[in-house]
Formats: C-alpha cells, sequence, structure tokens
C-alpha cells in the first residue's frame, strides 16, 4: 500500500500550503514551507520502494550470485534516494535563508505578523 | 459603517476585515491542490513497477565505468556530477545570502566608512542616537560586552561550589554535559568522515558533512557561543569552503580537459571497496564533505549569532508586539517616524 505514502506526502503539503496561506506569523509560514518541503523527500524515497527490493550496492552478494547478479536484481531506485539526499542539505539552506530573513523584518518592523509588513504594497 | 470613528478604525486594522475570507480562500486553494496531487499519485509507478531506464543504466555503469558498488554515490558524483556541482552552488548561495542578511550593515569603516562620514547629519537627525529606551541601551551594552569577552555570564554552570543554587545565566552546561560532549564529539567525528571516505567507497559528502556541523552543535550546546566561536571563525571557515567550491571545479575543469566532458573520471580507478575507488567521485566526495560542513555551520552560526540590532521602539512600551512600528504610512500619519524628522528638517 505505497499509494498510502503518496497520499499522505500530498497531504502533508497541503497542510503545509495551509499554513502558508493562513498563518500571518512569519515562523509559522516558515514551518509551513518546511512542511511542504518534508513532504517532497516522503514522496521521493517511497516512489523509490520497491516491494522485496535490497539496497543499490552492488556488494557481498549471495552464495552461487555475482555482482552482475545484483545490477540486474530487484532493488530500491538510487536515482530517487539521490534527488531526496541532496533536496536535504539544499533544504536546510533555504530554511536558515528564511529565518535569516524572518529575523530582519522582526528587527526593522519588530513584529513577525505579515500584514505589518506593508513597505512594499501598492 | 457611517459612524466616523467606526471607519477610521477600520482603516487602522484592515486585518479585522480579513479574519474570514484568509482561512476560507487558503482552505479552498489548499483543498484544490490536495485533490489535484491525489489525482496525480494515484498513477505514480507502485511497489511493483520495474525501475526505470535512468536507474536501471546507472546500476549497469556504476562498477565498470566508475568503479564502485554503491551505486546512489555513483549518481550524485558521477552520473549526474553536474547536476549536483549546480546543487552545490545553490547551497553556496544560499550560505552568501544568510551571512548577507545577518551581518551588521555597520560600521563598515574598512571599506566606505559611511557611519564616520554621515555621523554629524545623523547626531541633528536624531541626536538621542537612534531613539533607544534605557532597556534597549542596556541590551546593547551587554551584547558588546559578551562580544569583549566581558560578559556577566559564568562560563559554565557548575563554577559555584558544590550544592549551591545553579545561576541563572551561564555560557555553558554543567559539567556532566559538558564531558558528554567531549566524549561523544571524537566519535561522531570520525564517524562522519568514515561516513564520506569508507563507507562503501566513497561514501557521502553530503551526509557527512551535516553530520560534522552536528559535531560543532553539540559543542556549542555544551560548551556556548563563546568556546566554539573561538574555534568557529568566519576568517577561518569562510576560506576552507571557497576552498572546497574551488576543488569542485577545479575537478569539473579537469574532466573537461582531460576526458572531454565536465566531471569525467580522468583517474585510474581502484579496487571496488578500497579508499581510493570511484576515481574523481571520491575527490568529489572529499569536497562535497568540505563545502557542505562549512557551508551549514556557516549558516547556523550566522544565525545564532546575529548582532542587536532592533529598530527603535517607536511607541516605547517596550513588549516589541509591533503595535506601534506598523506601515510606513501609519509611521508618518503618527509623526513619529524618522522619516517625518528629515520632511521637518527640509
Amino acid at each position: 500500500m505505497i499509494l498510502a505514502n503518496y497520499i499522505a506526502a500530498g497531504l502533508l503539503f497541503s497542510i503545509g500550503l495551509l499554513a502558508v496561506l493562513t498563518r500571518r506569523n512569519l515562523i509559522k509560514i516558515i514551518l509551513g514551507l518546511s512542511l511542504m518541503e518534508a513532504s517532497t523527500y516522503l514522496l521521493m524515497v517511497s516512489m523509490a520502494y520497491r516491494r522485496h527490493s535490497t539496497a543499490p550496492v552492488l556488494t557481498s552478494p549471495p552464495d552461487g550470485k555475482s555482482a552482475a547478479d545484483l545490477v540486474h536484481g530487484n532493488v530500491a531506485d538510487p536515482v530517487l534516494q539521490n534527488f531526496c539526499l541532496t533536496a536535504i542539505v539544499i533544504g536546510v539552506a533555504v530554511t536558515a535563508v528564511f529565518l535569516s530573513a524572518a529575523v530582519r523584518v522582526a528587527q526593522h518592523y519588530r513584529s513577525v505578523d505579515a500584514d505589518d509588513m506593508t513597505a512594499l504594497k501598492g | 459603517m457611517n459612524d466616523p470613528a467606526a471607519v477610521e478604525h477600520a482603516k487602522q486594522e484592515p486585518r479585522a476585515e480579513n479574519d474570514l475570507h484568509r482561512p476560507a480562500i487558503g482552505f479552498a486553494l489548499a483543498g484544490a491542490v490536495l485533490a489535484v496531487l491525489v489525482i496525480g499519485v494515484v498513477d505514480l509507478p507502485r511497489a511493483a513497477a520495474a525501475l526505470p531506464d535512468i536507474a536501471r543504466h546507472a546500476m549497469e555503469i556504476a562498477l565498470p565505468k566508475w568503479g564502485q558498488n554503491e551505486v546512489v554515490s555513483e549518481i550524485v558524483y558521477g552520473s549526474r556530477g553536474w547536476d549536483t556541482f549546480g546543487e552545490t552552488f545553490l547551497l553556496l548561495a544560499a550560505v552568501v545570502s544568510v551571512v548577507t542578511l545577518t551581518r551588521s550593515p555597520e560600521p563598515r569603516t574598512e571599506y566606505v566608512g559611511e557611519s564616520m562620514a554621515g555621523r554629524e547629519e545623523q547626531q541633528e537627525v536624531d541626536p538621542k542616537g537612534g531613539g533607544e529606551s534605557g532597556e534597549e541601551e542596556q541590551a546593547r551594552e551587554a551584547e558588546a560586552n559578551e562580544e569583549d569577552g566581558k560578559s556577566d555570564l559564568a562560563p559554565n554552570s557548575d563554577d559555584l561550589p558544590l550544592g549551591a543554587r545553579a545561576p541563572e545565566r551561564a555560557a555553558g552546561m554543567s559539567v556532566v554535559v559538558r564531558v558528554g560532549a567531549r566524549i561523544a564529539a571524537v566519535p561522531l567525528g570520525v564517524a562522519a568522515f568514515y561516513l564520506c571516505l569508507w563507507g562503501y567507497t566513497p561514501g557521502g559528502g553530503f551526509p557527512a558533512g551535516a553530520a560534522v556541523m552536528g559535531v560543532v552543535l553539540v559543542m556549542y550546546t555544551a560548551f556556548g557561543r563563546g568556546a566554539v566561536s573561538r574555534a568557529v571563525r568566519p576568517t577561518v571557515v569562510e576560506p576552507i569552503e571557497l576552498l572546497g567550491a574551488m576543488a569542485i571545479i577545479a575537478i569539473g575543469l579537469f574532466g573537461l580537459l582531460f576526458k572531454d566532458s565536465m566531471f569525467a573520471n580522468f583517474l585510474t580507478l581502484a579496487v571496488p571497496g578500497t579508499i581510493r575507488a570511484g576515481g574523481t567521485n571520491q575527490l568529489f566526495s572529499g569536497s562535497e564533505l568540505i563545502e557542505v560542513a562549512t557551508g551549514l555551520t556557516i549558516a547556523v552560526f550566522s544565525l545564532l549569532g546575529m548582532k542587536h540590532d532592533w529598530a527603535p521602539d517607536e511607541d516605547g512600551d517596550g513588549d516589541g508586539d509591533g503595535a506601534g512600528r506598523g506601515s510606513d504610512d501609519e509611521r508618518r500619519r503618527k509623526g513619529t517616524g524618522r522619516e517625518s524628522d528629515q520632511e521637518r528638517e527640509a
């Protein structure tokens, strides 16, 4: 039932989006964005899963099998695992940018309420 | 809404009118996105699907082309090396953004000296120097003292005699935590480097870099900012990060020079499973360790070490709730903003 994981990822993304759209507190908006980010990790790892598969590592083949057999064996998708790995590190850095901007905004406006930030309002 | 007072009140608090439509629009949009996502994910490959061709191709070339048996690393630094290069510089851009946002804008005497040049004009416009309250002056003074090492914080929470009440404010945690952190830091640090250099060789520079940052954070938690900032100085960490970035560029360019494509392997392949396996992938992974560890450390410590740089509390209530700040328009209306002072000067 990997479909449940996919739907859970969609649900998490929507909850994050809901927080971004309805919350006025900048920290809660950043939490919403992080939740949206995390939902993509869940989706990618779930999409990489294969039933009864092994890790995509070509070492220690079982008796009577070679590394070449492992190449054509049943393994989890390494490409999606790789996407997830890099996305996590980039996600941390981007969240740090958001938080830095939030602290600066709080220092300038003495508020973390998005409604108080009207300097660019036309 | 004919009452003038009510109209004025509505103008001052526009958010009051939005209280209902914001959640309504939010729920409608998030619900619509959820519906689209659910329809989309139903058709995604399931657990019984065959591997995509690109994944199977990566499995097939990992050993013969790159001489390594860890396929995820082969994809990160080999098949998708060019993408990883882009992601690394996205990380670098994010770190530069954090540093730019968090560094105090003044004084930049070593570059242009505008704080010195504009001192007289600033004194005329704002004789009180930012209109700070006594509390804010105290906070700035405490921060300056902390930077100079003259903080009134106790260095550690166990400086007092045994049985005495613990200090209210201390830079470092208790001796139990500090000893625990010292003990944990060594195996954690070794594990991070092992993860990069040896785990199925080459392992992962990305997770290893994150683990190194974790070690630094453990030390920060146990010993406080003062102790760690002696080692984690921007003048030391930033050049190391740029060296990591330059090493990645060099690996890519040497591939172009010797093998006609960026990030192509130009080294002799060693026996799979040994520390030199993977050709240039091992170098790429090591450079990535440097880049990620220093980049994340700079980002986190820039955030933790942000200077006291608050705008003046114009309503003077010190609660920092923004009630008296509001928009520039509001400030002009109230006649308390610095712009109003400048207009009067003009």
